[in-house]
């Protein structure tokens, strides 16, 4: 029986040290390595922190729920709010390559989330806001 | 006499709330012509987009003054996302505070 970690909390930057020391405890418990538990870590910061910009626009009295587990070989971590549906098709990825006169400010959370796991899967289908999965799989 | 180097070093995370504090330091600095700055990060534990956007719009900014922001005392993890974004291209990244002070005299 796997065992999952859930937390509530409502949309405030000042609630992502928070969120950052459950995500490490949770990876950690469910067998994730040093480097791996901090490529989580800020897959899932950069997640809420987009959920707290675009999902519930900078408001702070929106929730977001975030499940945490061992499934098979896998870290798996649900993020779910209930805010402003969110299109990562529409999001441009930045090239990282581009000296600075070019470099545009801006869709380095999406590439990083996408860089730093295995799997990155938005889900609108389940009642409002959105339902984003991230995988890492463990390795010792 | 050559304009004063302004060291700043942020504590702790700079997550999108951490990142705040920086932003409008660094903005208040380089709207008072404090345009040679240096951010050394021996006391960051973390950094996420929101920390290296304001890193990045404060060295346009910092650049279209004539001036300069380097960077010193990055922790492993905190190389790894630089590089990750491309951001060792776009900053110059010291080892030590020292080097970087030295780099703008030389």
């Amino acid at each position: 029986m796997s065992q999952k970690y859930s937390l509530s909390v409502s949309s405030q930057f000042e609630r992502l040290a928070e969120i950052a020391d459950f995500v490490a405890d949770a990876a950690c418990a469910c067998g994730l390595n040093e480097d791996q538990v901090c490529d989580a870590q800020m897959a899932v910061d950069e997640a809420c922190t987009n959920v707290i910009e675009h999902a519930y626009r900078g408001k702070p009295d929106g929730t977001i729920h975030i499940v945490c587990e061992r499934r098979g070989k896998e870290f798996l971590v649900t993020i779910q709010d209930f805010g402003a549906r969110f299109d990562p098709n529409k999001v441009q990825p930045p090239k990282t390559g581009d000296p600075l006169s070019k470099r545009r400010i801006g869709g380095l959370g999406l590439f990083f989330m996408r860089k730093l796991m295995d799997r990155v899967e938005f889900d609108f289908s389940s009642g409002p806001g959105n339902r984003l999965t991230m995988a890492k799989k463990i390795k010792r | 006499m050559e304009p004063e180097i302004r060291i700043i070093a942020p504590q702790g995370r700079l997550d999108a709330a951490g990142a705040q504090p920086l932003e409008v330091e660094l903005k208040q600095r380089i709207a008072a012509g404090e345009t040679r700055l240096i951010v050394d990060f021996q006391e960051t534990r973390y950094i996420g987009s929101n920390g290296l956007r304001v890193l990045l719009a404060a060295l346009k900014q910092a650049q279209e003054q004539g001036g300069a922001l380097k960077l010193c005392g990055l922790i492993a993890r905190l190389k790894e996302i630089f590089v990750m974004a491309g951001f060792d291209r776009v900053f110059e990244i010291f080892e030590t505070r020292e080097d970087a002070e030295k780099s703008f005299r030389n």
